[in-house]
């Protein structure tokens, strides 16, 4: 019986750890990040600058592509199951209910996830079993000023940035078959969307943008630095950090539904 | 400087490494620690350096706690500690000469001082014409110098050094030996190397601490 009772609470005690280590995280990059030097934010500001370059610039023309598809793709289905219940009048509307509020930030997150956060917890595991980490802790500079708050800030503002890519993007893909199917005038589609937009989705999707950002982040650098003794360990950690990011943004994601839309 | 008392360290595997080390090391004094592979010396190296916690004890820098405590991120900015690792230890995706500046960016000096203090010990290391190459493309002797580059140019009050001739040849371990001098011949520089042979600082001025690995206990049958 005890056996068993153990067997249950084991998993529920690691996702309790996990949740510890993740706000240790969390308030330690904080804390160190508020206690830098002003003559130290020229090494932090490159490396975050790198961040910035690999996790948006990089994957700029992929979420766009991404994103002009589903935006095409959305309104081709929306038309072909509408059609002559005057789909074209609820343009707007089904932009940003799918795309705007749910899609765009969200597939942004799992692109992200995908290109970056596996990178990072490679990255960080390999620099771990080099001895890299405890090299520069060593050597005066803070891991958590040099290593972490720079992928934190860099997947906030990279994230950030490619949100906005993919909602702009996405409007164009939907405004191109609106056009090509029903004539629709520019004017009349940014109308149509403006119209159904509201100072809610734009609260909400930056809480998201955040959230994401943090999930994905702290998910990466928890699995990357755990790695303490094989390579083997490397791709273990990036598939764990793909699942349990994965998992951490749906459920950010339904709850920022549930907080602004229920 | 140093003040270890009642430590006891693991391997990795859980095999006790040390226990019940109690030991001083004087502000600008040398200790040589030596003892067979696995018997434990960069494990103490570590604890030291604070990158690993020791199962037991405490460790005081300068009277700075650092076990138990916080580790290594209890001295930053308040005690300039040199490690030069066995092997690793360089930022792969930086150059030499950067991985060497590192270290002087981070702690706030002006730009030219940076270049002068790791020009001037990528020179004494005979590393110039590799400077800017990363450490995947240098040879692992440049590798193990670049470390004590690092460490030379930082200008440190404790300097840890864990196997710094291993693999080095006939040259390059004088150019590591000479180094190595400099600093135990420094009075305000604490000096601590881990060896398995001392041979080759047999003359050298220093505390020696011979680490025997700790007897595991008998299983019974």
């Amino acid at each position: 019986m005890t056996a068993f009772l153990a067997r249950l609470g084991a998993p529920v005690r690691g996702f309790l750890e996990f949740l510890g280590d993740q706000a240790h995280l969390v308030l330690r990059t904080l804390r160190h990040g508020l206690a830098l030097r002003f003559d130290q934010l020229a090494v932090v500001g490159g490396q975050t600058k790198l961040q910035i370059r690999f996790t948006g610039l990089d994957a700029a023309l992929l979420v766009g592509g991404t994103a002009l598809l589903l935006g095409a793709v959305t309104l081709i289905q929306a038309f072909s199951q509408l059609s002559g219940l005057g789909a074209e009048n609820y343009i707007g509307m089904l932009m940003v209910l799918i795309i705007l509020r749910e899609l765009g930030p969200l597939l942004t997150a799992v692109l992200v996830i995908g290109r970056s956060s596996t990178a990072i917890a490679a990255e960080l595991g390999a620099m771990q079993l080099n001895g890299e980490v405890d090299a520069l802790a060593i050597h005066g500079v803070n891991p958590y000023q040099y290593l972490l708050l720079p992928r934190w800030l860099g997947v906030l503002v990279s994230v950030f940035a490619l949100v906005v890519f993919f909602d702009a993007a996405a409007l164009a893909g939907g405004f191109l078959v609106a056009r090509l199917k029903y004539g629709v005038t520019w004017g009349f589609f940014m109308e149509s969307v403006r119209q159904a937009l509201s100072n809610i989705d734009f609260a909400a999707t930056l809480l998201k943008v955040i959230f994401f950002a943090g999930a994905i982040t702290f998910h990466a650098c928890h699995f990357g630095l755990r790695i303490r003794r094989s390579q083997t360990e490397i791709p273990q950690a990036v598939t764990k950090t793909v699942v349990s990011a994965l998992v951490a943004v749906f459920l950010i994601d339904g709850f920022i539904a549930a907080l602004f839309y229920f | 400087m140093i003040q270890l008392r009642d430590l006891a360290c693991d391997s990795p595997e859980g095999r006790p490494l040390l226990e019940g080390l109690d030991l001083a090391v004087p502000k600008g004094g040398n200790l040589l620690v030596t003892g067979a592979s696995g018997s434990g010396k960069s494990r103490l190296l570590r604890a030291i350096a604070g990158t690993e916690r020791p199962r037991r004890g405490e460790v005081r820098i300068a009277g700075i706690a650092i076990w138990p405590g916080d580790g290594v991120l209890s001295l930053a900015g308040r005690v300039r500690v040199g490690f030069a690792f066995p092997a690793g230890g360089l930022l792969s995706n930086l150059s030499l000469e950067a991985n060497v500046a590192l270290p002087l960016r981070f702690l706030g000096l002006p730009p030219a001082e940076v270049a002068r203090r790791a020009g001037a010990a990528l020179e004494r290391l005979g590393l110039q014409s590799v400077s800017r190459l990363r450490p995947h493309a240098v040879s692992g002797s440049a590798r193990k110098h670049a470390n004590l580059a690092r460490v030379l140019a930082l200008e440190p009050q404790l300097v840890l050094l864990d196997e710094p001739l291993e693999g080095l040849d006939t040259a390059d371990r004088a150019v590591a030996q000479d180094l190595v001098e400099a600093w135990a011949g420094d009075s305000a520089c604490t000096l601590v190397m881990a060896l398995e042979e001392a041979q080759a600082f047999a003359t050298l001025d220093a505390e020696r601490l011979h680490l025997s690995p700790v007897a595991m206990p008998m299983e019974s049958t």
